[in-house]
């Protein structure tokens, strides 16, 4: 047996690269043991339901019931009229609209509270004021809303049937916005050596992080200002997005996200929730709080990755694709969410199909389609996982009917590295990496040899392989076209001395896992030699930190990475003109080296005693000193800002019980190119959690829905999340393709891990089923699914 | 998630929980399966009656060939032995796989058992053994066969005013013979099909099919089951009409895996 | 309505005032200010407010405050000078077993159980134990390593 000693640690991948290894163990590509770790090891991490104020008044709210139903009142419970506020009562919250600018788009109107029609089960319609949540769910119990239930369109591909109702009756038809590519791919039919069609599902599902979202909201009487502590990834986008809706300025409002258990896209929106908050903090004057429950989480707001696609593709002998014809629906459900907008999966499926292949020829229409569901959120890897399920299973679908391996079909497609950087024909353009030596390990990883003679002997077992590339940290070229409510920028950070010598930074984005409270103070020790222990990450608070359109997008380390450099770099510069008038040397003859100014090859002086000069000792400060002092604010921004890519190859080998269509994981391998690894420790956590996140996707996270619109996944004994035995071992290697656009080479990774596994996963168990005939389409491949693939291939 | 409001008592003796039942007063034992229940408000009794101090209400006992598992017994104390000899490996291994273990050391056999959620592992286990149910009423003790407790989803033989005091099963001879399967995708889920069969050296053995949303199904001699374990399992479902086929498919898996096991 | 429950909590002697409805985590959260011990699903599956009740590990959602009346509970603010707290700790850090830290304090409130009372467990077996603890952000990898790398210390 392996025991814990002789395996290696965490930090220790498989054939980790090492060349940017920091020369002092703590900076750039150091496994720095986190700086946060502390805190929450001992219970003492603070997130918004450990914040209690005196005062503070609790709600619930009251949720509807039905999928889609014409509100006709709410009687509120007698004696608690002060206590239940609805929709009527709040005017001044105004609708939450996300529009986009892409052409044809329907813009719905969110009221925090709903007005005249609900239009998804858990859509909030009255919030109810106690002093506890308790006593505020007794109270939401004990109101009566009267509804006229309206049929509902709990099934994406009906929302534009004939005669359906209509779930925003303005609009011509329950459609968000439809895109499309035409060209036209007759004439592939005659050339083509192989074609094959798929119709794939993918189940809705909830992010789930183990903490809910949550929110407190209070008035500061002095400063005139709504002070609002909320579980969110992105606080200045919320800011914004409630200064706007309240109709105030936004320096009257402070968005402060403490500790944050979990984000993966979900807590990267402006909640109706939140605006109910702090309407009713201002108005009654008190400090009021929700936090969501697991309840109102898995029925209020499953909110992420429903596709369908109808996917014809052609190859040629050697299995080339020669072109695809992608139909892909997404639902989208009722509302477009702050800022992301509804749209942001559909619209994007066009542009990301093509992955990480070159793909000569390709027509697609792509569908947001408006149903009785949660509003959709783009979820860790946003619409990637759907789109690389639906391309590395119709690529399998070639292969088995063109008799070529897996791994062959990819290597005459993938974009060779001599093509670097590339440019696909819907425009992405890729900086740097080679595909497919990922795909090489990753296929010498898992045994193959091993499983064809397991099958040879009847076993059903196969193996399953899934690339991709991940764009991450794009920036406003990318996204300005999409014309939502936010366009990141030069992303800002801040960084200044304290008198003591502390380096203190400020970033406008947050951390909630990412680690960057450690990272960003590796960064920064690799500019300025600052002891990592003696650099405080100040984040996540509006008035205290630059303007961020938050963490999001795998676009953290890119972004701020590149900011605190930059900062640290300005910053350095500043000290070392102080240093040199303290060392009595010229400008010229002065470097920094190991947290202090020297004369090259000669003494120096720390940081700190530079920092007590500024502050404390001016008389000693020279004449020519940058008066902007100690602290410095930087801007940031790659050159080209269309985001970095990733990329990976799984390989997976899995099991299928025939008799119970049980699907076992036995082997799993990552081959990852994140380019400079700022943390290859961290790095490794996030592709390790993103890929346990991707298993639940493709084995075991559904939410369900009736045909009147329920859904039917009410606790997390009916919603699955993987745990310990779900996940296995996961078995992780790196390669390091430096990004040529980024400050250390660093690519956006953070949403890697999630987007490969439905794709190998169900290519393994497609290849184990081969034999019999039978193959899945759908996600979840749930046991039951399974079974029925198995059974529909014996009839 | 909070529970709508209920009053909670703690029962100094069993005269004093009788009274509490008489009044009304739901009956409690770990929590573990009407905690999530009141948290959701899907239970909403008006009182508690809180079991778990009963004097004698935990433990296990033998009399001769009988072994009393008191019903306050927590699975967790089953899991780690508290059960004597060939029985006791039996139970322990059933124990181990049920929910979490935090769950089971608060969750007891007899708050199980007498919630009788159909996928539950005792509600499934315990019909298999030749033993009785002590039930303590007003009008005192009476008995109630195992395979006759539980009668239909969240029903039992108990009436409103009754208190599960006990298990009885009869000791196992190390010669006993156990199998049991059961289909979860992942441990602590509840089961979606689970069957056990024991055969017990000059008996005719007893097979169990459990966990498909109705009282568990009893099969008094599965002697057929235990000498063609794939076409009697597939006898057996089939005369069940079980409606989702994978369901069906999952239970003819288990019946023929646990007699496979037993044999 | 309310009424005093007395508990002993991290070896002191307490005594808050609860509505019988209350459970232990909200009762050790807002009742004492205890707020490592975290609230992530209330109906018993995803082990974030897993506690030490009598010695044994519990779901502090199911529990409810009249049955915790006389109860002793150790929390993850409790364990300061436990050996194997210590180690778990240390072990955590080294092998990134968390991320965002939501899920840790029942992580370890477990993990610990695991360690004193399975001191022979293998990988195979400290994952089974871990299914009633749920991360999100770590894939369990490192988790499952600390675990197995303080169990190996012990075992020497």
């Amino acid at each position: 047996m392996t025991t814990a000693s002789d395996r290696p640690s965490a930090s220790e991948g498989v054939n980790r690269p090492h060349s940017h290894a920091s020369k002092t163990g703590k900076g750039v590509g150091a496994s720095l043991r986190r700086k946060e770790d502390a805190r929450f090891l001992h219970g003492r991490g603070r997130y918004v339901g450990d914040i209690a104020v005196p005062g503070m008044l609790e709600v619930a709210f009251l949720r509807s019931p039905v999928a889609h139903a014409r509100l006709l009142g709410v009687t509120k419970p007698a004696g608690a009229q002060d206590r239940v506020f609805l929709a009527a009562d709040l005017p001044e919250i105004a609708p939450i609209r996300a529009v986009s600018a892409l052409p044809g788009f329907r813009v719905s109107e969110q009221t925090a509270l709903a007005t005249g029609k609900v239009r998804h089960v858990g859509e909030a319609i009255a919030a109810c004021l106690a002093s506890s949540r308790a006593e505020a769910e007794d109270l939401a119990a004990a109101c009566e809303p009267e509804f006229e239930v309206l049929p509902a369109i709990s099934d994406m591909l009906t929302a534009r049937a004939p005669g359906v109702p209509l779930i925003h009756e303005h609009w011509a038809e329950n459609v968000f916005l439809e895109t499309r590519r035409e060209e036209d791919l007759s004439d592939l039919d005659a050339v083509a050596a192989a074609k094959v069609t798929r119709v794939l599902r993918t189940s809705r599902q909830s992010m789930a992080p183990i903490e809910g979202r949550g929110v407190l909201a209070e008035w500061d009487t002095r400063l005139e200002q709504l002070v609002v502590t909320t579980a969110s990834q992105q606080p200045h986008v919320s800011k914004t997005g409630i200064a706007e809706a309240l109709g105030l300025d936004e320096g009257q409002v402070r968005v402060i996200a403490p500790d944050v258990g979990g984000g993966f896209g979900y807590k990267a929106i402006l909640l109706p929730e939140e605006l109910v908050c702090c309407a009713l903090a201002m108005r009654l004057q008190r400090p009021v709080r929700w936090l969501e429950d697991r309840l109102e989480q898995l029925t209020a707001n499953a909110n992420c990755r429903e596709h369908h696609y109808i996917v014809t593709a052609w190859a040629d002998r050697e299995g080339r694709l020669l072109g695809c014809d992608v139909d892909a629906t997404v639902d989208s459900g009722a509302y477009s969410s702050y800022p992301f907008s509804a749209c942001l999966e559909a619209a994007q499926i066009g542009s990301i199909f093509p992955g990480p292949y070159i793909l000569p020829r390709f027509r697609y229409h792509t569908l947001s389609a408006c149903t009785n569901k949660p509003p959709i959120l783009p979820y860790r890897g946003v619409a990637r996982p759907g789109v690389c399920y639906a391309m590395e299973t119709t690529l399998d679908a070639l292969a088995r009917q063109l008799g070529l391996s897996a791994e062959a079909i990819r290597a005459v497609n993938l974009v060779p590295k001599e093509a670097m950087p590339y440019r696909n024909l819907v425009g992405k353009h890729f900086d740097s990496g080679d595909y497919k030596e990922a795909l090489r390990r990753a296929v010498a990883l898992v045994d193959v040899p091993k499983v064809r003679a397991r099958q040879a002997k009847g076993e059903c077992v196969g193996v399953g392989l899934a690339s991709f590339c991940e764009q991450g940290a794009h920036g406003t070229s990318v996204y300005h076209g999409w014309g939502m409510p936010m366009v990141p920028g030069f992303e800002q950070a801040q960084a200044r001395f304290t008198p003591d010598g502390v380096l203190e930074l400020r970033v406008g984005l947050h951390s909630h896992g990412q680690g960057l409270e450690t990272t960003l103070a590796q960064v920064a020790h690799e500019i300025l030699g600052v002891d990592p222990a003696r650099v405080r990450l100040v984040h996540g608070d509006t008035a205290l930190t630059p303007y961020s359109t938050g963490t999001w997008g795998s676009r953290a380390m890119v972004m701020a990475g590149g900011a605190v450099a930059e900062a640290c770099r300005q910053l350095g510069e500043r000290a070392l003109t102080i240093g040199a008038a303290l060392l009595q040397a010229e400008r010229g003859e002065v470097e920094l080296a190991g947290g202090t100014v020297r004369r090259r090859g000669g003494a120096g002086i720390a940081l700190e005693e530079i920092a007590r000069t500024w502050y404390r000792r001016p008389q000693n400060l020279p004449a020519d000193v940058d008066r902007g002092g100690l602290d410095v604010t930087a801007g940031y921004r790659p050159d080209p800002d269309t985001g970095t890519h990733s990329y990976a190859c799984h390989a997976v080998v899995a099991r299928v019980d025939v008799e119970t269509g049980a699907v076992t994981l036995e082997d799993y391998v990552v081959v990852e190119d994140g380019g400079v690894l700022v943390n290859p420790m961290i790095v490794d956590g996030q592709v390790l959690g993103g890929t346990a996140q991707g298993i639940g996707t493709a084995l075991y996270e559904e939410m369900p829905y009736d045909a009147q619109g329920q859904p039917l996944a009410g606790t997390l004994a009916d919603y699955l999340l993987p745990g310990a035995t779900e996940v296995p071992d996961i078995r992780l290697d790196h390669m390091e393709t430096p990004s040529p656009w980024t400050r250390f080479g660093q690519k956006g990774i953070g949403e890697s891990g999630a987007i490969g596994p439905a794709g190998a996963i169900l290519n393994a168990i497609n290849d184990a089923l081969a034999p019999l005939g039978a193959e899945v389409f759908d996600l979840p491949a749930t046991p039951a699914r399974v079974l029925a693939a198995i059974e529909a291939a014996r009839r | 998630m909070k529970p709508a409001p209920f009053d909670y008592a703690r029962p100094a003796d069993w005269s004093a929980a009788l009274a509490l039942l008489a009044a009304g007063a739901r009956p409690v034992a770990g929590g573990q399966s009407l905690g999530p229940m009141l948290n959701l408000r899907v239970a909403t009794p008006e009182k508690l009656a809180d079991l778990r101090h009963l004097p004698g209400y935990a433990g296990v006992t033998q009399q001769g060939g009988t072994i009393r598992i008191g019903a306050g017994t927590t699975h967790a104390a089953i899991e780690d032995g508290a059960v004597p000899g060939r029985l006791g490996a039996i139970l322990a291994g059933v124990a181990r796989r049920i929910a979490y273990r935090p769950v089971r050391n608060r969750g007891t056999i007899g708050g199980s058992l007498a919630h009788a959620d159909p996928a539950a592992d005792w509600v499934a286990v315990l019909p298999c053994f030749r033993g009785e149910a002590v039930v303590l009423g007003p009008a005192g003790e009476r008995r109630v066969k195992l395979e006759r407790f539980v009668t239909g989803m969240l029903a039992t033989a108990l009436s409103p005013e009754e208190l599960l005091l006990a298990v009885e099963l009869p000791a196992l001879p190390e010669a006993a013979r156990w199998g049991h399967w059961k289909f979860c995708r992942k441990p602590g889920e509840f089961s979606k099909a689970t069957a056990c069969v024991l055969a017990v050296p000059g008996e005719a053995p007893r097979a169990v099919l459990a966990a498909l949303d109705a009282p568990p199904f009893v099969v008094a001699d599965a002697s057929a089951l235990c000498a063609a374990p794939e076409a009697e399992a597939a006898r057996l479902v089939a005369a069940l009409d079980v409606a989702d086929p994978w369901r069906a498919a999952i239970a003819r898996t288990a019946l023929r895996r646990a007699a496979e096991a037993a044999s | 309505m309310k009424r005093p429950i007395s508990l002993t909590v991290n070896g002191r002697a307490e005594t808050v005032l609860a509505e019988p409805r209350t459970h232990l985590a909200g009762l050790l959260r807002e009742g004492l200010r205890l707020t490592g011990t975290h609230i992530g699903c209330e109906h018993g599956v995803c082990g974030a407010c897993t506690v030490e009740v009598d010695g044994a590990p519990a779901r502090a959602c199911l529990l409810h405050a009249g049955a915790a009346e006389g109860a002793s509970v150790r929390t993850v603010e409790g364990f300061d000078g436990d050996a194997v707290m210590t180690a778990l700790r240390e072990a955590f850090s080294a092998e990134h077993a968390l991320q965002c830290g939501y899920c840790t304090p029942g992580m370890l409130v477990t993990a610990r159980d695991i360690i004193l009372r399975l001191p022979d467990a293998d990988e195979a077996r400290v994952r089974e134990e871990l299914a009633g603890n749920l991360c999100r952000c770590t894939g369990y990898r490192g988790i499952v390593r600390a675990i197995l790398r303080v169990l190996a210390q012990r075992r020497g």
